[in-house]
């Protein structure tokens, strides 16, 4: 079945989702910052008591933010969160992901449970790795013998 | 996490899609515009240029050519904490420098290779002359996979 079906037919459980990093909306910006340089993530989602998003805070909003203040990095993370955050369920299939990324242009998708609750983080890299693992021909091949290409894990979500 | 050939179900080994990533050059997919500062521009200058053109990533040149990239990540790891003391430097100090680029003749199943496994987002694109002519995002690899979807 071609990448396209399977991508209709397989969940987003499928995908290698990453281990969300998750705050409450009092934290510190700065701790915020330090969590996302020491997990490697390129953003904080903020949930509450029962773990349910309720907003998320990116690296490109820290962007935006550092061109107005430097100052914000003290405030509390739900002064800056965005309040709207895009979602999957781990049974969705993998083309909602797709879908997302394309119409809302969003690099992270929060994947939640039956429940609502927070349970893993996927986007832009987990897709790629999806397809990736579909050709294995051309793209193991193209990383093994590519003069400019470093291993894996360099780089970051 | 990536398996290899022998692993595959034989109903992916038909899939017209192994073809267009192996025929397709990167010059296929999107690749500009593309954003670029000098290696002397301020830190506050490329921090600038990233939020006020809603970009991840802009390339840093010196004379047309590729020194290194300037992105979010970069401000995350090394800039916000220290702004105030970061802001007037130059942006070569925190750029990720030689970054990992793919050629515009090379295959687009080469962009695919550094963002899924060397795990580069944003792939710098250069001709024989190791000058700038843009980058893939996975936005954009994105697109040029629905493209051929839709095509189909």
């Amino acid at each position: 079945m071609p990448l396209y079906e399977n991508m209709q037919s397989q969940l987003v459980s499928r995908l290698s989702l990453r281990e969300p990093i998750s705050a409450t909306g009092d934290t510190p910006l700065r701790e915020a910052i330090l969590r996302m340089r020491k997990g490697k993530l390129g953003c904080t989602i903020v949930v509450d008591d029962d773990q349910r998003p309720i907003g998320m805070f990116t690296e490109s909003m820290l962007t935006q933010l550092l061109t107005h203040t430097s100052a914000a990095v003290d405030d509390p993370l739900d002064k800056h969160m965005a309040d709207r955050w895009p979602w999957v369920k781990l049974n969705d299939p993998i083309v909602d992901v797709l879908d997302a990324m394309q119409t809302k242009n969003v690099r992270f998708l929060c994947v939640v449970d039956q429940n609502g609750r927070l349970v893993g983080l996927t986007g832009q890299k987990s897709f790629m790795e999806f397809v990736a693992d579909h050709f294995p021909d051309q793209v193991i091949v193209k990383w093994v013998v590519g003069q400019r290409h470093p291993g894996r894990g360099k780089g970051d979500d | 996490m990536l398996g290899t050939s022998n692993e595959r179900p034989d109903d992916l080994r038909n899939d017209p899609l192994e073809k267009v990533l192996a025929e397709e050059m990167v010059a296929a997919i999107q690749h500009e515009p593309y954003v670029t500062v000098t290696a002397e521009a301020t830190v506050a200058e490329a921090i600038e240029k990233l939020a006020g053109l809603h970009v991840a990533c802009v390339l840093v040149e010196d004379g047309g050519k590729l020194v290194g990239v300037f992105t979010d990540r970069d401000v995350l790891d090394r800039v916000a904490l220290e702004h105030e003391a970061m802001r007037d430097r130059p942006v070569s100090e925190v750029m990720t420098a030689n970054p990992v680029c793919v050629h515009e003749s090379d295959s687009a199943a080469a962009a695919l290779s550094v963002m899924a496994v060397s795990g580069y987002r944003h792939v710098p694109v250069v001709d024989l002359d190791d000058k700038i002519v843009g980058i893939v995002s996975p936005q954009r690899v994105t697109a040029f996979l629905r493209k051929y979807f839709t095509d189909r």
